[in-house]
C-alpha cells in the first residue's frame, strides 16, 4: 500500500509535480473560499479565460508568463469596471462578452502559429509533469505573495463578503477591495497555468471551497477543509493518473484527473449531507419548488456565523 | 462583390456560410431570453458541458452533435437539480458543473492517442469541416427550439419579470425553467461546429446585449439580435478566410466588436435624437405583451431581482 503511494515519488519529475500540486492545493483552497463566499465563480471563470491571451503574448514575445497574465488580469478588471457603469449592460452579460472576446484574441494569436493545437492544449490544460525547478519557485513565490496579501486584507474582504454596505459605511474602499481580490485570483491563475492550465484552475478554485462550504459553518473551518480537499485531490489525482498510465495502460491527463477527483468528492459530500439531513428530519411534502433560476436572492454567507471577527 | 463570391465558391466554404447563418440566427434569438433571465453564466456552463459529450461521441464513432446534445441534456438536468439544493449556492453549483464537465472531456480525450490533434475543433470550432448532415441537424434542432420558444414566449417573458406572478397563475415554474434550459442547450449544440464549446456563449450573449443597447423593446430586440448574430458569423467567417486565422475566434471578435462599437455609438445617437423615442415612453398597461410597457427589458428584470 505504501509502495503504491510512495513509489512514484522516487522519480524526480513526480516529486516536482507533487510539490507543485500540494502548493496549488493550499493556494487555491484559501483563495477559493473568498471566491465562493463572494459568489465570484463567473468572474473567476472569466479571469481564467482572459489571462489566456496574456500568457500567449508573453510566450510568443519571450517575456515572463506571469507578467503577461497579470497585465491581462488588470485589463479585465478595468474593462468590467467600465462596463458595470453602463445601465443597459447587465454585469453577467459584460463578463460573458469580455471573457469570450479576450479568449478569442488568444486563440487568434495561437492559430497563427505552426504548433497551433499543441500550444493551445498546453495553455489550456497545462503539463504538470514538465514542471521544473524554476516553475516551482515561481509558484512558491506567488503563494507567498497571495497569502501575505490575504493576511493583510483578508478581514476586510470577508467583511465585504458578508456586509458590503457596512464595509462601505465604515470607510473601506469597495472598488479597491474588489480589484485587489480579482488581482489575487489572477495571480493564482498565473501560478497554476503551467501545471493545470487556465481552464482547469477554475475547478481548483471553486470545487474544494464549495465542498468545504457543505460541511463547515465557519470561515476558518471552511478554509482548512478547502485546503485539505485541494491537497488530497491533487495528491490522489496525480497518483491515479500515474498508476493508470504506467501500469494500467490507460493514458489519463493528470490535471483533468485531479479535477474529476475533486468533483467526485464534492458529489460524495453532497450525497452524504443530503442523506444525513433526510435522516434527521421527516421528508417534506412538495419539495423545494424546483429550479431556482430566479434572479438570485442575496444570501451570501447564509448559514455562517453572522459576526466576522469569529472567523479571523 | 466578386471577391465575396470567390470566398464562398468552394463547397466547404458554402457549407460553412450556411452554418454561420443558421448558428448566428438561432443563437442571437435565444440570447434575448438568456439576457432576460440573466443566465449568461449558466450558458457558459452548458456550453462547456457539451464538450465531454462531443468527445464521447468521437470515441464511440457517433455523430458529434448528437453526442454533445444528449450529454448536454443530462447536464442541464444536473444543473437544475443541483441549483435546487439549499446549501449549494447557485453560482458555485454552476461553477462545479462547468469545471467537472470540462475536466471529464479532457480526461476522455487524453485516453485516446493523438490528444492534442482534435481538441481545438471541439473547443473553438471547425466551421470549414461542417458536413451536410451537420447542417440538417442544425436546421432541424434550431426550428424545434424556435417552435418551443414561440409556444412558450408569453410565459417565459412573464417568468423573467415576475416569477411569483407566474407561479400564482398556476404555471409549473420548474417545468418552464427546464424547457428554457433545454432550449439554450440545444441552441448551443447548433453553434458547436461554428465556434466550439469555449466560444459558443459569445454568439448567444453578444448579439443580444448589442441589440439591448439599441432598443428598449423586446420585439425589436428579437429581430435585431438574430440579425446581428448572422452578421457577426458571416463577417467573421469572411475575415478568417482572407486573413487565415481561426474562424471561431474571428466570429467572436466581430460580435464583440459590434458590441463595443454600439456601446460607444448608441448613447451618442440617442442624444442626437434629442427626445426619447416613442417606444421608450410608457404605454397604458393591459394591451399587447407584458413587456410593452416595461421601462427596459433588462433593467426591468434586474429591478425585479432587487
Amino acid at each position: 500500500m505504501s509502495d503504491l503511494l510512495l513509489e512514484p515519488l522516487r522519480l524526480p519529475y513526480m516529486q516536482r509535480a507533487m510539490a507543485e500540486v500540494l502548493l496549488l492545493g493550499v493556494l487555491t483552497g484559501v483563495v477559493g473560499v473568498f471566491v465562493v463566499l463572494r459568489r465570484l465563480a463567473f468572474m473567476t471563470d472569466a479571469l481564467t479565460h482572459t489571462v489566456f491571451p496574456g500568457v500567449v503574448i508573453a510566450h510568443l514575445a519571450g517575456w515572463s508568463l506571469a507578467a503577461g497574465a497579470l497585465a491581462f488580469g488588470v485589463l479585465t478588471a478595468v474593462l468590467l469596471t467600465i462596463l458595470a457603469a453602463n445601465r443597459r449592460v447587465a454585469s453577467d452579460a459584460a463578463i460573458a462578452i469580455v471573457l469570450t472576446a479576450l479568449f478569442s484574441v488568444g486563440v487568434l494569436l495561437v492559430s497563427r502559429q505552426r504548433s497551433y493545437t499543441s500550444d493551445l492544449t498546453l495553455f489550456l490544460f497545462g503539463r504538470i509533469l514538465t514542471v521544473d525547478r524554476a516553475d516551482l519557485l515561481t509558484t512558491l513565490a506567488l503563494t507567498g505573495v497571495v497569502l501575505t496579501a490575504l493576511a493583510v486584507i483578508g478581514k476586510e474582504l470577508l467583511l465585504r463578503s458578508f456586509d458590503p454596505e457596512g464595509a462601505t459605511a465604515m470607510g473601506y474602499p469597495g472598488v479597491a477591495l474588489d480589484l485587489a481580490l480579482n488581482l489575487l485570483i489572477a495571480l493564482v491563475v498565473v501560478a497554476a497555468v503551467k501545471a493545470v492550465g487556465t481552464v482547469l484552475v477554475v475547478a481548483m478554485l471553486i470545487v474544494p471551497a464549495a465542498s468545504a462550504r457543505l460541511l463547515a459553518g465557519r470561515v476558518a473551518g471552511m478554509t482548512v477543509l478547502a485546503c485539505l480537499f485541494g491537497v488530497l485531490a491533487g495528491w490522489g489525482g496525480l497518483l491515479i493518473s500515474y498508476h493508470l498510465s504506467v501500469s494500467g495502460g490507460v493514458r489519463l491527463a493528470a490535471g483533468a484527473t485531479i479535477v474529476v477527483v475533486l468533483v467526485a468528492g464534492f458529489l460524495a459530500i453532497l450525497a452524504a449531507t443530503a442523506v444525513r439531513r433526510w435522516r434527521s428530519q421527516p421528508p417534506r411534502l412538495g419539495g423545494s419548488g424546483g429550479a431556482k433560476f430566479a434572479p438570485s436572492v442575496d444570501q451570501a454567507g447564509a448559514g455562517f456565523a453572522p459576526s466576522v471577527d469569529q472567523a479571523s | 462583390m466578386n471577391w465575396l463570391a470567390d470566398t464562398f465558391a468552394d463547397g466547404f466554404a458554402r457549407r460553412a456560410l450556411v452554418e454561420a447563418v443558421l448558428a448566428g440566427g438561432f443563437c442571437g434569438l435565444v440570447g434575448v431570453y438568456v439576457l432576460l433571465r440573466r443566465l449568461p453564466f449558466l450558458t457558459v456552463a452548458l456550453a462547456h458541458a457539451t464538450f465531454p459529450g462531443a468527445v464521447l461521441a468521437e470515441l464511440l464513432g457517433l455523430n458529434l452533435l448528437v453526442g454533445a446534445g444528449l450529454f448536454g441534456v443530462v447536464v442541464a438536468f444536473a444543473v437544475v437539480g443541483l441549483g435546487a439544493r439549499e446549501r449549494v449556492e447557485e453560482t458555485s453549483a454552476v461553477g462545479v458543473v462547468l469545471a467537472g464537465a470540462f475536466a471529464l472531456g479532457v480526461l476522455l480525450l487524453s485516453v485516446q492517442p493523438g490528444f492534442s490533434r482534435d481538441v481545438s475543433a471541439f473547443l473553438v470550432g471547425s466551421i470549414l469541416t461542417v458536413q451536410q448532415g451537420d447542417l440538417v441537424a442544425t436546421a432541424v434542432t434550431g426550428l424545434l427550439v424556435l417552435g418551443v420558444l414561440a409556444a412558450l414566449h408569453k410565459e417565459l417573458v412573464l417568468g423573467a419579470f415576475d416569477r411569483n406572478g407566474l407561479a400564482a397563475l398556476g404555471y409549473q415554474v420548474a417545468v418552464l425553467d427546464l424547457a428554457l434550459v433545454l432550449c439554450i442547450q440545444l441552441t448551443l449544440v447548433t453553434a458547436l461546429p461554428a465556434v466550439g464549446a469555449m466560444l459558443a456563449v459569445a454568439l448567444v450573449v453578444a448579439p443580444a446585449a448589442t441589440a439591448r443597447l439599441w432598443t428598449d423593446r423586446l420585439g425589436q430586440a428579437m429581430v435585431l439580435a438574430p440579425a446581428l448574430g448572422i452578421a457577426s458569423a458571416v463577417v467573421g467567417l469572411t475575415i478568417s478566410q482572407h486573413v487565415r486565422v481561426a474562424a471561431g475566434a474571428s466570429i467572436v471578435l466581430v460580435a464583440a466588436g459590434l458590441f463595443g462599437g454600439s456601446l460607444l455609438l448608441a448613447p451618442l445617437l440617442r442624444r442626437w435624437a434629442q427626445r426619447p423615442p416613442v417606444a421608450a415612453r410608457s404605454r397604458p398597461s393591459g394591451g399587447g405583451t407584458v413587456t410593452d410597457g416595461g421601462p427596459a427589458t433588462e433593467s426591468g428584470a434586474a429591478a425585479a431581482a432587487r
